[in-house]
C-alpha cells in the first residue's frame, strides 16, 4: 500500500497539535533533551515527508530511527495519534526508496527464513565459545555489519547452544483432562535466546490441561521488520503466520513474548492490513491471540497454593512496552508473581518506562540503548530484589546484559519459569478443582 | 551574514554539540502549538543551546554586533508563536538548561535556570514542604523560563494568581549582551519597592527585551490537604450563579474550573474511567488548606452547589482527585476527541472576560460555532473568567481553516467588546498582535518607546506583541 493511503497518514497526521506531551513520557527525549529528540517532532517530519517537503533519505530515517517504538508518546497521547505506526510508516517509506544490501540479507533473508536465522544466531554462540568473535573484529568483520553491532556484540554473549525448537515436539499432550487445544506461537528470541521460557510455557500449559500444538512452518512476528522499515515484508509475515495457525483448530493462540503478541494483536492488524482483503481474516486471527499471562490468570485461572519454598524472593516486575503500551497489560503479569507461593513482588520506579532494548535497537543504536538501560538498572537495583521479571525475549536480554554491565548479581526471568518451578515441587491446581 | 557563517560562529562559541544548523533539525524548531505555525512552520537560521549565562552573553553579542534577531525557546509549548523565528534568526533553546541552583527553604524561594520543568520544581519542592503554586495544564512539559516570559498561571489561579506575583528577581542578559540583575543584586528579600520595577516589567515580556537567565521565584508552604468538588448543571447559566455564590459565602477556592457538554464528551473519550456525566455544564471546585479547613469549605461548596446542581460529587481520595483534575487538565488537546476525523486548534483559545460577562461569553462563542459551522469545546478557568475555546477542525481542509481564521478573529474582537482581554494567560505573540491596538490604545505607543530603550536594534523577538 502507498505510504500515502495507509489509514494512520491519512487520518492521524493532521491531528497533531504538537501539544508537546510527548516530550515528557519519551525515554530518549529525556537523553537527548532538546526537540529533535521530540516525537512530535517526529511527526511533524513525517507530515513533510507526505507533503514532498523533505527528501525520504538516510539522514531522515536517521532521524526517525532514532525512536524505540516504545509507544510511551502513544499511550499518552491526549489527541488519540499512533505516534509510532506513523514512525515505522514513514521508515518504510524511506527504506522504499533507498534499498540497503545490508537489510535485504538481514531482514528478508534470515529474519523470514527459521533455519536460517537459527544457524545465524547459533553461529555467534559458536563464534563467542571459539573465540572467532575476537578475530572477526580484529578484521574488521564486526564493522561490515548494520548499526552498533561492534558494540553490541557483547549482548549476544550468552546464546544458548540448542533451540526450544529442536527440544521441544510439536504436538503436545495436555496432562491430565484436556480443557483447550492451544497453538503456541513460539517467538525467535524466545526460541533461539530464551528456550528454558519456551520449555517453561509448554510444561505449565500441559500440566493445566492445555494441548499445545507448536507449528512447525510459523515465522517470525514481522515487529523486527516493521521498526526496520520492512513492511512489506511483515505483511508477507504475517499474511503467512495467519494461514498457518488457521489451518489449526485452536481454541486460542497463546505467546509467552510481548512483541510477538502485540505484533499479532487486533491493533497492529489494522495498521498493517486495513482496506486490505485479508483485513476480515486477520481481524478474527487477532482475536485468538493472547498474552501467556492473560491466559493464565483470565482463563485458566491459575492458583498455587502452599508455601514449599523455604525462603521468600524478591522480585520486581519490569513492564514490556509491547505488553504495557501497546496492549495495557500490567496487572496479570503481577497477579501471576502474586499468587506464586514463596514470591514477594517488590515494585521499582518507573517499572513501565522502556529498558532501551526494544528488539534490534540496542544493537542500531548501542550508546542511547545504554543510556535508558542504566537509569532502569538503577531503578531495579533501589529494590533490592533477587530477581527481575519481564515477559519479552528482548527485555530479558537486555536487563540481563544490565545486570552484567552493573555486576549485580541477579536473574533474569520471565514469570512463567517460576511458575514452573513451583510445579517442578507441587502439581498444578486450577482454579475450581 | 549567511546561515551557513551564523552557523559556523555560534560552533566557535558553544562548541558542537550545543548548535544545531543542519536544515533537518532546524525543522524541528519549525513549530510550537500554535494554528499559526501548523498552517506555516518557520525554520530559524540556527539554533543554540546555551548553558551559562556567559554562553548566553556571548552568543547575544555576536547577534547584536551583526543584527540577527534571537528569539528565546522553552520547551516550545506556546501557542502562540511566541517562540518562533518568524523573521529568522537565532532560536536560543534554553531548556536544555534545567538547572536547580538553589533551594533556600529558610527564605521561602528557590533559584532556577530557566530550563526547569515546572513539574520537576515542584517534586524537588515538595522535599522541602514548598511548592511554586502557578498550576498549568503543561505542568510535566512546560520550563519556567517560558513561565515568566508569558506570565503563565493556570488551574489555580484563582486562590494563587499568575507566575508574577511569585517572580522576586531575575538575571537577564539584555540584547547588547550586559547582565543585569533585577530585583536587588544581592536579595533574598521577599518583599522589595526598592527602584522601578524591572522584574515586573520583565514578566510577561515575551523575550522582546531580553533573555531571562537566572529566576528567583517565591515559594509557598504546600497544604496539607485538598478537595474538589464536581457539580454537574443541566443549565449553564446555573454554573457562573453557583460560582459568585461561593465567593459571597467567603470561601475561595484554589481552582474552579468549567467544562461545557463538548468538553465532557471529549475528557470520557480520552479518558473514559474519568465518567464524567452527560450535563450543559461541569464546576470543578478544589479547594486546599489544612483538613478542617478543607472539610469546612468543602462542605459549604456543596451546600451551594446544591440549590442548582443536578448532583453533586465531593473526593478526598487522591486517586479521583488526580482523575478529575487531569481530567481537566488534559482537556485542551483531548478536545479533538469529538470529531474523529477533526484535530483542535489552538487559536483563539485563551480570551478572558469579566465573571459577569462568562456564561453571556460561552453563549455567544457556542452562536460563532453555529454561524460557522465549527465544533468548538469550550472549558476553562471560570473562577477568573479565563475561558478556554477549542475549535475542532479538519486543519487540511482550506474552506474550514477559511472560516475558523474569521471565527477567530471574531471570538477575539468579542473578548475586548466584553470588557476582557484576548488573552488570559497565553500570551500574545505572533497570532494576538494584531489586536494590541484596539486592547491598549495609545499605551502600545509607550510599549514601542520601552522596547526601544531595551532594544535599540529590534533584534529581540521581532514580530511578536505588539
Amino acid at each position: 500500500m502507498n505510504f500515502k493511503d495507509l489509514p494512520p497518514i491519512k487520518e492521524q497526521l493532521m491531528k497533531c497539535v504538537r501539544c508537546g506531551k510527548c516530550r515528557s513520557v519519551c525515554p530518549v527525549f529525556a537523553e537527548v533533551k532538546n526537540e529533535t529528540a521530540a516525537p512530535r517532532g517526529h511527526v511533524f517530519i513525517v507530515q513533510m515527508l507526505r507533503d514532498d517537503k523533505v527528501e525520504p533519505d538516510h539522514k531522515v530515517y536517521e532521524k526517525l530511527s532514532a525512536c524505540l517504538l516504545c509507544e510511551n508518546c502513544t499511550v499518552n497521547c491526549p489527541s488519540g495519534i499512533d505516534i509510532h505506526e506513523l514512525n515505522a510508516a514513514a521508515r518504510a517509506y524511506i527504506y522504499e526508496k533507498n534499498p540497503s544490501l545490508g537489510k535485504e540479507l538481514v531482514f528478508d533473508t534470515l529474519w523470514t527464513s527459521p533455519g536460517l536465522l537459527k544457524t545465524s544466531t547459533m553461529l555467534m554462540g559458536g563464534v563467542q565459545k571459539l573465540g572467532l568473535q575476537k578475530l572477526a573484529r580484529n578484521i574488521g568483520l564486526t564493522k561490515i555489519l548494520p548499526g552498533d553491532l561492534s558494540k553490541a556484540e557483547k549482548m549476544l554473549d550468552s546464546v544458548p547452544s540448542r533451540s526450544a525448537r529442536s527440544q521441544l515436539p510439536e504436538v503436545n499432550k495436555a496432562k491430565g483432562e484436556k480443557k483447550y487445544t492451544v497453538g503456541y506461537f513460539l517467538g525467535c528470541g524466545t526460541d533461539l535466546l530464551n528456550p528454558e521460557v519456551a520449555l517453561a510455557t509448554v510444561n505449565v500449559l500441559t500440566l493445566n490441561g492445555c494441548e499445545v500444538i507448536i507449528p512447525r512452518e510459523s515465522k517470525c512476528c514481522g515487529l523486527p521488520h516493521i521498526a526496520n522499515g520492512k513492511l512489506e515484508t511483515a505483511r508477507r509475515l504475517a499474511a503467512h503466520n495467519i494461514k498457518i495457525f488457521n489451518s489449526y483448530e485452536f481454541d486460542y493462540i497463546i505467546t509467552d513474548c510481548a512483541s510477538c503478541s502485540s505484533a499479532l494483536s487486533r491493533k497492529n492488524m489494522e495498521f498493517l492490513f486495513k482496506g486490505l482483503k485479508i483485513e476480515d481474516t486477520a481481524y478474527a486471527f487477532a482475536e485468538k491471540v493472547m498474552d501467556l499471562t492473560v491466559f493464565l490468570v483470565d482463563v485458566l485461572k491459575i492458583e498455587m497454593d502452599g508455601d514449599n519454598l523455604s525462603e521468600k524472593r524478591r522480585v520486581t516486575y519490569h513492564d514490556p512496552c509491547h505488553l504495557a503500551n501497546a496492549q495495557g497489560i500490567k496487572s496479570q503479569p503481577r497477579e501471576l508473581l502474586q499468587r506464586i507461593p514463596g514470591i514477594e513482588l517488590v515494585e521499582m520506579k518507573n517499572a513501565n518506562t522502556c529498558c532501551g532494548g526494544s528488539g534490534t535497537y540496542s544493537v542500531t543504536h548501542y550508546d542511547m540503548s545504554m543510556k535508558i538501560l542504566d537509569k532502569k538498572m538503577d531503578n531495579a537495583m533501589e529494590t533490592g530484589a533477587d530477581m527481575i521479571a519481564t515477559c519479552c525475549p528482548s527485555c530479558m536480554m537486555q536487563l540481563r546484559y544490565g545486570t552484567q554491565r552493573h555486576k549485580w548479581n541477579c536473574r533474569v526471568i520471565h514469570p512463567v519459569q517460576l511458575i514452573n518451578d513451583f510445579y517442578l515441587h507441587k502439581p498444578a491446581k486450577t482454579a475450581g478443582e | 551574514m549567511e546561515k551557513a557563517i551564523i552557523g559556523k560562529e555560534l560552533v566557535k562559541i558553544l562548541g558542537k554539540e550545543k548548535v544545531l544548523v543542519d536544515e533537518l533539525d532546524l525543522m524541528y524548531y519549525s513549530y510550537d502549538s500554535s494554528f499559526l505555525t501548523k498552517l506555516e512552520p518557520s525554520n530559524p537560521f540556527a539554533v543554540a543551546m546555551p548553558t551559562s549565562t556567559e554562553e548566553v552573553q556571548q552568543v547575544v553579542r555576536f547577534a547584536w554586533e551583526n543584527n540577527i534577531n534571537i528569539v528565546p525557546r522553552g520547551a516550545g509549548t506556546g501557542e502562540t508563536g511566541g517562540c518562533i523565528a518568524v523573521n529568522g534568526g537565532i532560536v536560543l533553546d534554553l531548556s536544555t538548561w534545567d538547572e536547580i541552583v538553589e533551594i533556600d527553604a529558610r527564605n521561602m524561594q528557590v533559584i532556577v535556570r530557566p530550563g526547569v520543568i515546572h513539574a520537576n520544581l515542584n517534586d524537588e519542592l515538595a522535599k522541602y514542604n514548598l511548592f511554586f503554586p502557578p498550576d498549568p495544564g503543561s505542568s510535566k512539559m512546560c520550563t519556567i523560563g517560558g513561565m515568566v516570559a508569558n506570565n503563565a498561571s493556570g488551574l489555580r489561579a484563582v486562590k494563587y494568581w499568575a507566575t508574577e506575583p511569585y517572580v522576586l528577581g531575575l538575571e537577564v542578559v539584555m540584547p547588547n549582551g550586559d547582565v543585569i540583575i533585577t530585583g536587588g543584586m544581592k536579595s533574598r528579600a521577599i518583599k522589595n519597592v526598592s527602584g522601578i520595577n524591572l522584574t515586573k516589567f520583565m514578566v510577561g515580556s515575551e523575550g522582546v527585551l531580553g533573555i531571562i537567565t537566572r529566576i528567583r521565584l517565591r515559594c509557598f508552604p504546600k497544604p496539607r490537604a485538598r478537595g474538589i468538588a464536581m457539580a454537574v448543571f443541566d443549565c449553564l447559566d446555573d454554573a457562573p450563579a453557583t460560582v459568585l455564590d461561593v465567593y459571597q459565602a467567603g470561601v475561595l477556592p484554589s481552582g474552579i474550573e468549567i467544562l461545557d457538554s463538548s468538553a465532557i464528551t471529549a475528557v470520557n473519550e480520552f479518558k473514559p474511567e474519568i465518567n464524567l456525566p452527560a450535563a450543559e455544564a461541569i464546576l470543578l471546585f478544589e479547594v486546599d488548606g489544612n483538613p478542617p479547613s478543607v472539610d469546612f469549605e468543602g462542605e459549604i461548596i456543596q451546600q451551594i452547589a446544591k440549590k442548582r446542581a443536578r448532583s453533586v460529587e465531593w473526593a478526598t481520595e487522591e486517586k479521583r482527585m488526580t482523575e478529575l483534575w487531569e481530567g481537566r487538565s488534559v482537556t485542551a488537546t483531548a478536545a479533538a476527541r469529538v470529531r474523529p476525523d477533526g484535530s483542535r486548534i489552538f487559536a483563539g483559545e485563551d480570551i478572558s472576560v469579566p465573571l459577569s460577562r462568562v456564561a453571556d461569553t460561552l453563549r455567544a462563542i457556542r452562536a460563532l460555532g453555529d454561524k460557522y459551522g465549527i465544533k468548538v469545546v469550550n472549558y476553562g478557568h471560570i473562577g477568573d473568567g479565563n475561558v478556554h475555546t477549542a475549535p475542532v477542525i479538519n486543519p487540511e481542509n482550506p474552506d474550514e481553516v477559511e472560516k475558523v481564521l474569521k471565527m477567530v478573529d471574531e471570538i477575539h474582537l468579542l473578548a475586548i467588546e466584553m470588557g476582557g482581554t484576548t488573552t488570559g494567560e497565553h500570551g500574545v505573540g505572533a497570532v494576538r498582535r494584531p489586536y494590541a491596538e484596539a486592547e491598549h490604545g495609545k499605551a502600545v505607543e509607550y510599549m514601542r518607546k520601552a522596547k526601544e530603550a531595551f532594544d535599540p536594534k529590534g533584534i529581540m523577538n521581532p514580530g511578536k506583541v505588539f
